[in-house]
């Protein structure tokens, strides 16, 4: 059995993270001793080490859980999880275009201005954020 | 009319497959066959495309190229769909 702050140490995370993902009810301590303090297994190291992959592959606390249901649904199968991972790249791809349009947006308006000690009164990156909020507003 | 039915999935799914065959069979009872061009499109080899279309869960269905629904529908909804779509 490990003490929150061992299982911290181990698993490289903060004792308020996992007292979140106990709130979440993403783990649960295996026991609490006399005076209370959380006691956790090899289970719950493996769970936290999941959580913590399955966040570096973007996924949320929301869709762990998802994930921890699946993994011991018994009418789940592999073809459920491929569709949440499916589901998740379609997302990242989805916000990795609107920041490609967002930084090309950013190159045109970086082109638009020289730089220099000119008031900003004439800044063209200024003028033409102006003039896309007018537009908009027509 | 020509109407241009597409469901991004993700292969290898059973209880989608059966849906799918189900609402193709309302498109073409409403349609005609020659008038449904359906495509089932596998999401890991055209992401590009399903990403344009803006699908964010599967299987999703677009209809000549709009995203209409973002999960199989019920058939009579299905329906309801391809009806607006005809010419009045």
């Amino acid at each position: 059995m490990y003490t929150i702050g061992k299982v911290a140490m181990l698993a490289g995370v903060s004792t308020d993270t996992l007292r979140y993902y106990e709130k979440e009810h993403l783990i649960r301590p295996a026991s609490k001793t006399a005076a209370g303090y959380r006691l956790y297994n090899d289970e719950a190291m493996r769970r936290i080490r999941f959580i913590k992959h399955a966040q570096q592959c973007g996924f949320t606390l929301s869709d762990i859980r998802e994930l921890l249901t699946l993994k011991q649904a018994d009418g789940a199968c592999c073809e459920d999880v491929r569709s949440l991972a499916i589901e998740k790249k379609l997302r990242i791809t989805h916000k990795l275009l609107a920041l490609q349009a967002m930084s090309h947006a950013l190159d045109d308006l970086i082109k638009s201005c020289s730089g220099g000690k000119a008031v900003t009164a004439d800044c063209p990156i200024l003028a033409a954020l102006e003039n896309s909020l007018a537009e908009a507003a027509r | 009319m020509s109407v241009r039915i597409e469901v991004i999935a993700a292969p290898g799914c059973g209880k989608c497959a059966a849906a799918q065959g189900e609402l193709r069979a309302v498109a073409i009872s409403l349609l005609g066959e020659d008038n449904v061009f359906w495509r089932e499109i596998d999401v890991m080899e055209e992401l590009d495309y399903a990403v344009s279309l803006g699908v964010l869960s599967m299987p999703a269905i677009a209809i000549n190229g709009e995203l209409t629904f973002s999960a199989l529908p019920p058939p009579d909804q299905f329906r309801a769909a391809l009806i607006r779509l005809a010419p009045h």
